[in-house]
C-alpha cells in the first residue's frame, strides 16, 4: 500500500517553479531518496507534503489523505535546519514533541527514555540542550522524529553536519524503521548515503523529475563499462558500442577497454564469450556509481561527492 | 487544536518562569510594599529631635517655650486622634471630647480640655470601650521635640566656649545628643536676641514657634510697660480670629473624591502599562525563539501555524496575568493589613470601583488591552530572525503606545477630560488605557458599551491580519521586513504561500 502519492505536483513562488508536475509513490517498508543539487525542490517538496506549505497544482495523498495536521501523530520529520530549544532539557523537549503528535505524557516520556538510552544519553536526559555537545543535541532532534514511532519517517538533508558516528547511527535508525514497515523519504546531495540506504531514487533537477527507479535501474541509465584482455578483436563483438585496444601484453594478447550499448549486459556478453571460445585472460567490469549516473542525469555542478 | 494550543502555551509559561528576570520582576512590586515602610521609617525623620533651652534671663520665657512646644505636640496627638476616630466612627465613646469634634482648629483650650480628660491615656480608655474587635488601635505620632536640662558645661559656658560646647555636644556619639541648643540671654528682654545653634538646618516649624512665642513675651511685656496688664493684655495677645476649618473626610471632597475615586483606575492602567513593558521583551524572546533557534519547521510538521501563534499569545496572557494577580494581591494585602495614609486613600478608593459591572469592565478592558498589544509584539517577533533586530522593532512600537498614555494618565490625575482623552478613548490601541483610567472619573453606558466592542472588534482584525503575517513570515528567514513586504504578507493570498 502506498503510504505517499504525489501526481502531478507543482509549487510556483511568484514566478520561480520549485517544483514542476512531480509525481512519485512510497510504499510501506520502501526507503526511498529524493536526491537533487541545491535547488532541486527537494524541501519545497517535503513541505509541501507536511502541509507546511499549499501545492499550487496537484494531488498530494498521505495515508490516502490530504496532507493534515492530524496525522502528524503518524509522521517523523527531521528538517534540514535543525535547532531546538536550547534551556529546555533533553527528555522533556522529545516528550513536548512526542505530545504535539497526539501522544500521552506517560507513552512520549517512557519512548522518549526509550530512544535515549538507545542513543547512549539515557545520563543527560535532564540536560539543558544548550549544555550539550553538538552531537548529542542532533541526537535528541533525530530521537524528536522518531518518539512517535512514525509510519512515514521524512528526512530533509538528514546527514549533512552529522559527524561519523551520528551518520551511522542515523544509516541504522532508517534501517531499523524500515524494518519494522515505515515508509522512509530521506533527501539528499551525498550519494553514498543514498547508494547505501535507499531501495528506490528519484532524482530532481530544477523541480523535474529526471529518474525514478531502483539503484540498479540508475546504474543502467548509463552504459556499462568493462577491461578486458583478449586476443580476439572484442570491438566486433555485438552488443559493443565502441571498445578501444591497448598495449599487448604477452604473445597476441592486449588490453581492450569496452564500453557496452545501452541496456546491455555485461554478463551476458561474457556469456557470449565463453560460448564462442573466446580466450579472456582478464574481465573487469566498471560499474556506473550513483554519482556518475547523478552527473550524468543532474549535472556536475549539482552533486557532491 | 485546543490540546497544541495548550501544550505551547505551557511551554512558554514554563519557559518565562524559569528566567531569573522573571522572578526579579515578579517579587519588585511586593519587595517594594514590604521594605516601604521599613524603609520609610529610616528615611523618613521619626526620632523626636532633642533639645536644650539655657534660659539666663531669669524670666521664665524658656520655660515657656518648652510648654508651647509641649502644646504643639498634644495638637499633632489630638488631629491624629480626631482622624482615627473619624475613620472609625468612634465618636460615640466621649461625643464631647475634642477628638469627637472634627472640623475645627483645635485652640489651646482644646487642647486644655484634652489633657483634662486624661490627655491620650484617658482617650485610648474611653475608645477602647466602644472599639470594635477588627478596628486597629490608634497610632500616635512621636512628639516632634524632646527638650532635656542643660549639661552643666553648657550651662556655666558664656561667650565664645558656648558656642563651641555646644558643637562638641553635636558631635558627640550619644543617642540623646541635643541637635538644637537655645540660648536666651541674661539681658534679655532688654536685648532680645536669641541664640540658635543647630546640628543641621533648623526645621520652620520650630523657628516659627520659637518666633511666636518670644513675640507674645516680647508684646506681652510692651504692653505692661504702657500699663495694659492682666487680663487686659492677656486679651490683646489672644486677639486671634477662631478659624473654623471644614475638612472633607477621606475620600470627600470635590477634587479629592474624584482623585481618590481614580486611584485603582489610574493604578490598573498603569500596571496593565508596567506589565506590558516589562513581558514585551519575554513576549518577543518566546515569538522570536523557535526561528532564531531552527526550529520552526519540526514544530510546524506538528501544529498549525495559528497553534503556534494562539499558544504564544496564550502563555504571554497567563504570563502577564499572573505578574499582575501577584501585584495586585500584594498591594491589597499591603492595603488591608497596613495602616496609614495610603491605606486610608485606597479602602475608599475601591469603594466606586468595587460593583460587579465596574469589575467586569476592568476585567474585560485589562485583558483586551493586554491581548490587543500582545498580538503586535508576537506580530514583531514572527518576522525577525533574532532578539537584537526585535528590538529593534519593538522600541518605536513601544513608544508610539505609551507616549500618549503617560500624557493620558496626568489628564485623568488632574481631572481634565479634554479632547484628548475622549479621542485615545476611542482609538483602540489606548482604548483599554483609557477605559480603566477614566472609570474614577464617570464613563457613561454607551462610552464602555461602544469601547468594548471596539475592542473586541479590534481584536478579531488583529487575529485575521496577525494570522495571516505569521504564517507568511514563518519560513521566510533572511527577509527583512519592511513595509512593502509586511503589507503583502497580510494580502489574504499570503496565507497560501
Amino acid at each position: 500500500m502506498a503510504v505517499l502519492e504525489i501526481e502531478s505536483l507543482t509549487k510556483t513562488f511568484d514566478k520561480v517553479t520549485a517544483v514542476d508536475g512531480l509525481d512519485l509513490a512510497v510504499g510501506e517498508g520502501e526507503i526511498f531518496g529524493f536526491l537533487g543539487g541545491n535547488g532541486a525542490g527537494k524541501t519545497t517538496t517535503l513541505r509541501m507534503v507536511l502541509d507546511i506549505i499549499r501545492p499550487t497544482r496537484g494531488r498530494i495523498a498521505v495515508f490516502g489523505g490530504a496532507p493534515d495536521r492530524r496525522r502528524a501523530e503518524r509522521i517523523g520529520f527531521l528538517p534540514e535546519e535543525r535547532g531546538l530549544y536550547a534551556r529546555m532539557n533533553a527528555i522533556d523537549t522529545i516528550v513536548y514533541f512526542g505530545r504535539l503528535k497526539g501522544m500521552t505524557h506517560g507513552d512520549a516520556h517512557r519512548r522518549g527514555m526509550e530512544l535515549l538510552e538507545r542513543f547512549d544519553l539515557a545520563e543527560r536526559a535532564g540536560s539543558a540542550i544548550g549544555d550539550m555537545s553538538k552531537g548529542m543535541a542532533q541526537k535528541v532532534q533525530l530521537a524528536t522524529a522518531l518518539v512517535n514511532q512514525p509510519e512515514l519517517l521524512m528526512l530533509d538533508e538528514p546527514f549533512s553536519g552529522l559527524d561519523p558516528v551520528n551518520q551511522g547511527l542515523l544509516e541504522a535508525e532508517i534501517r531499523h524503521a524500515s524494518q519494522r514497515g515505515a515508509a522512509v523519504i530521506f533527501s539528499t546531495h551525498v550519494m553514498q548515503h543514498a547508494e547505501r540506504l535507499c531501495d528506490r531514487l528519484l532524482l530532481l533537477r530544477k523541480g523535474r523529475k529526471r529518474f525514478e527507479g531502483t539503484l540498479k535501474q540508475a546504474r543502467e541509465e548509463l552504459p556499462a563499462q568493462l577491461e578486458a584482455v583478449a586476443q580476439a578483436d572484442l570491438a566486433t563483438l555485438r552488443g559493443v558500442a565502441s571498445a578501444t585496444r591497448g598495449e599487448p601484453c604477452g604473445a597476441g594478447w592486449h588490453e581492450w577497454r569496452l564500453e557496452l550499448a545501452q541496456g546491455v549486459d555485461p554478463g551476458t556478453l561474457l556469456e557470449h564469450c565463453t560460448a564462442n571460445g573466446i580466450a579472456l585472460r582478464r574481465w573487469d567490469e566498471h560499474r556506473a556509481s550513483l554519482h556518475d549516473v547523478f552527473v550524468h542525469l543532474v549535472g556536475n555542478e549539482e552533486v557532491r561527492p | 487544536m485546543t490540546q497544541n494550543i495548550l501544550l505551547v502555551a505551557r511551554r512558554e509559561f514554563r519557559q518565562v518562569l524559569a528566567l531569573k528576570s522573571f522572578w526579579l520582576t515578579l517579587l519588585i512590586l511586593p519587595a517594594a510594599l514590604a521594605l516601604g515602610p521599613v524603609l520609610g521609617r529610616y528615611l523618613g525623620d521619626a526620632d523626636a529631635v532633642h533639645a536644650v533651652v539655657v534660659d539666663r534671663s531669669g524670666t521664665g520665657v524658656g520655660k515657656a517655650l518648652e510648654a508651647r512646644f509641649a502644646e504643639e505636640d498634644d495638637r499633632d496627638v489630638l488631629q491624629a486622634l480626631s482622624r482615627y476616630v473619624q475613620r472609625h466612627e468612634l465618636e460615640r465613646a466621649d461625643p464631647a471630647a475634642p477628638w469627637a469634634q472634627h472640623d475645627r482648629w483645635y485652640t489651646p483650650a482644646d487642647i486644655a480640655a484634652f489633657r483634662q480628660g486624661g490627655g491620650l491615656d484617658g482617650a485610648r480608655t474611653k475608645i477602647a470601650r466602644v472599639r470594635q474587635g477588627d478596628t486597629p488601635e490608634f497610632d500616635a505620632p512621636a512628639p516632634e521635640y524632646i527638650f532635656d536640662a542643660p549639661p552643666p558645661a553648657l550651662a556655666s559656658a558664656s561667650g565664645k566656649a558656648f558656642g563651641d560646647i555646644a558643637q562638641a555636644l553635636f558631635r558627640s556619639k550619644d543617642e540623646t545628643r541635643p541637635e538644637i541648643v537655645v540660648l536666651i540671654g541674661k539681658d534679655y528682654p532688654g536685648d532680645p536676641r536669641i541664640a540658635l545653634y543647630s546640628a543641621n538646618q533648623p526645621r520652620g516649624r520650630f523657628v516659627a514657634t520659637m518666633q511666636d512665642v518670644l513675640t507674645g513675651d516680647l508684646r506681652t511685656r510692651l504692653l505692661a510697660r504702657e500699663g495694659v496688664v492682666g487680663e487686659a493684655a492677656r486679651s490683646v495677645q489672644s486677639a486671634t480670629p477662631l478659624i473654623a476649618v471644614t475638612t472633607p473626610a477621606p475620600g470627600g471632597g470635590a477634587k479629592e473624591s474624584m482623585q481618590v475615586r481614580s486611584i485603582v483606575p489610574l493604578v490598573l492602567a498603569y500596571i496593565l502599562m508596567m506589565s506590558l513593558i516589562v513581558s514585551a521583551s519575554w513576549m518577543l524572546q518566546g515569538a522570536v525563539e523557535e526561528r532564531s533557534n531552527k526550529l520552526l519547521e519540526s514544530l510546524l510538521a506538528c501544529i498549525r501555524p495559528e497553534e503556534l501563534m494562539y499558544g504564544k499569545l496564550l502563555g504571554a496572557l497567563a504570563v502577564g496575568l499572573l505578574m499582575i494577580g501577584v501585584w495586585v494581591g500584594c498591594a491589597l494585602v499591603a492595603t488591608f493589613f497596613t495602616q496609614g495614609a495610603i491605606a486610608d486613600m485606597i479602602r475608599p478608593a475601591l469603594a466606586p470601583v468595587s460593583s460587579p459591572g465596574a469589575v467586569m469592565t476592568i476585567i474585560y478592558f485589562f485583558l483586551t488591552g493586554y491581548i490587543a498589544i500582545s498580538i503586535l509584539f508576537v506580530a514583531i517577533g514572527a518576522m525577525v530572525d533574532s532578539m537584537s533586530e526585535a528590538q529593534g522593532y519593538m522600541m518605536p512600537v513601544l513608544f508610539a503606545i505609551l507616549l500618549p498614555i503617560t500624557f493620558l494618565l496626568q489628564a485623568v490625575l488632574v481631572g481634565k477630560e479634554g479632547f484628548l482623552v475622549n479621542a485615545l478613548t476611542w482609538f483602540p490601541l489606548w482604548t483599554p488605557f483609557a477605559v480603566l483610567a477614566r472609570l474614577g472619573l464617570g464613563l457613561t453606558t454607551w462610552e464602555v458599551l461602544g469601547t468594548a466592542v471596539l475592542m473586541a472588534v479590534t481584536i478579531a482584525v488583529e487575529f485575521m491580519l496577525v494570522g495571516r503575517l505569521f504564517r507568511a513570515s514563518l519560513l521566510a528567514t533572511g527577509q527583512k521586513p519592511g513595509l512593502k513586504i509586511i503589507l503583502e504578507r497580510l494580502r489574504p493570498s499570503a496565507e497560501k504561500l
